[in-house]
């Protein structure tokens, strides 16, 4: 082993033991030897960010011969019974009753409500805007244009929603966050309602698509409807 | 057993499991994206996804690396779609910042800061060794690479931090 060699194995692996026989004749090699170890040291060091306070996210009730992944779900392809199951479970977790839910647009209305329960992350109040960047990323201009009119939005992402890559917003409402996901290609004939404990909302009916619109119970979410729906325009 | 039993367990084992491990989710992630509170979120995401494969998961003791796992897809998922960003160490967003918070120790400082700066690639393999403990090997088997490519990463990794550590000393 030469120099070259093991100072590569060295700075790729600090603990590799090897090359001994040229380390004891090489004090250059011993030399830089310390120096990555020492280096290391400190790497370990700089690594140790602060961690914030465990936070467990709420968990929903699992029934283990139920368990499906959610990335797996596509409730047109799922039997009925399971269907059945899966808004039971939801109905459980998240207090959320659905009214006006016909056959057709119970998955979707069930994906919906799933994917709330998914990322609870995104229901945090927040005054800081998402970046332009961030947003357009997420709402691309072949999905839909969107204007500023829709109001304070603090979080967007591109979701998966049976099986599409659809845009989740959320915007501040008076009584906190209230989550929009436009879905382009989820036609339904007829708003669906949502109705829980805590939470209210809707599935709209726009073009082609759908909008679902959920917030606080004490939201005017009207309002909101208005807004979104005069802000959003499809482009496929 | 009997239902609500099975699920006291389950629960348990998974609170167990978080407990020892949260640490290391958020630092993992933390230092996959850069970002507080994208860190937190893709955190918040891994554990529900955790909480709801827990099943599939046999032995305990393997827990740590399926936790960094489910971490590291959690991460891709979030970016997925997205074009990857540079992050611009003189304009920092207030949550990438947060990263950053500056301790006593200035040497240590510039030094997370390069580690900041480091090509993703280069960026994680050293996350994994150095924070996490993993071999080289285990490395390869988490990133998808072989160990030659993990072993030439690492080696990049380091020179270009003892490069700037050194930079900062002329200074």
């Amino acid at each position: 082993m030469n120099c070259e060699e093991y100072r590569h194995r060295i700075a790729a692996d600090p603990s590799f033991d090897g090359g001994a026989g040229h380390l004891s004749g090489c004090q250059a090699c011993q030399a830089f030897r310390n120096e990555v170890l020492l280096l290391d040291d400190k790497i370990a060091r700089a690594m140790q960010i602060d961690v914030p306070t465990l936070r467990l996210p709420e968990l929903p009730a699992i029934d283990a011969d139920n368990v499906v992944p959610l990335a797996a779900r596509r409730p047109r392809a799922r039997p009925a019974w399971f269907a059945l199951a899966a808004t039971v479970l939801l109905a459980a977790v998240v207090g959320v009753r659905m009214f006006g839910v016909g056959v057709t647009y119970e998955s979707l209305a069930d994906e919906v409500l799933a994917h709330l329960d998914h990322e609870p992350a995104s229901l945090r109040p927040s005054t800081i805007p998402v970046s332009d960047k961030q947003l357009a990323s997420a709402v691309p201009a072949n999905v839909a244009r969107l204007d500023h009119d829709a109001g304070l939005i603090t979080y967007a992402r591109s979701c998966e929603i049976n099986g599409r890559t659809v845009p989740h917003l959320v915007i501040q409402g008076e009584h906190g966050p209230i989550t929009i996901l436009l879905m382009p290609e989820e036609a339904i004939a007829e708003a669906v309602s949502l109705d829980g404990e805590n939470t209210h909302g809707v599935i709209l009916p726009v073009g082609d698509g759908s909008i679902a619109i959920i917030g606080a119970r004490e939201e005017k979410l009207e309002r909101v409807e208005k807004s979104v729906l005069n802000s959003v325009m499809w482009s496929t | 057993m009997n239902k609500i039993s099975a699920e006291t367990g389950r629960r348990r084992r998974f609170d167990q499991i978080v407990a020892v491990f949260h640490a290391d989710m958020y630092r993992y992630a933390a230092w996959l994206c850069r970002d507080k509170a994208i860190a937190e979120d893709v955190v918040q995401e891994a554990m529900l996804r955790a909480w709801k494969s827990l099943d599939a998961l046999r032995d305990d003791a393997a827990a740590k690396q399926w936790l960094l796992t489910i971490v590291r897809r959690e991460n891709a998922r979030y970016f997925e779609r997205r074009r990857l960003e540079t992050v611009d160490i003189d304009n920092l967003t207030a949550s990438q910042a947060a990263l950053l918070a500056e301790g006593p120790d200035e040497e240590l400082n510039d030094l997370r800061e390069s580690i900041f700066e480091l090509d993703d690639d280069y960026r994680e393999p050293l996350v994994l060794q150095v924070l996490m403990g993993y071999s080289t090997t285990e490395i390869g088997e988490m990133m998808g690479l072989k160990q030659g490519a993990v072993l030439t990463r690492l080696h990049r990794a380091r020179l270009k931090l003892k490069e700037n550590v050194a930079q900062e000393d002329r200074l």
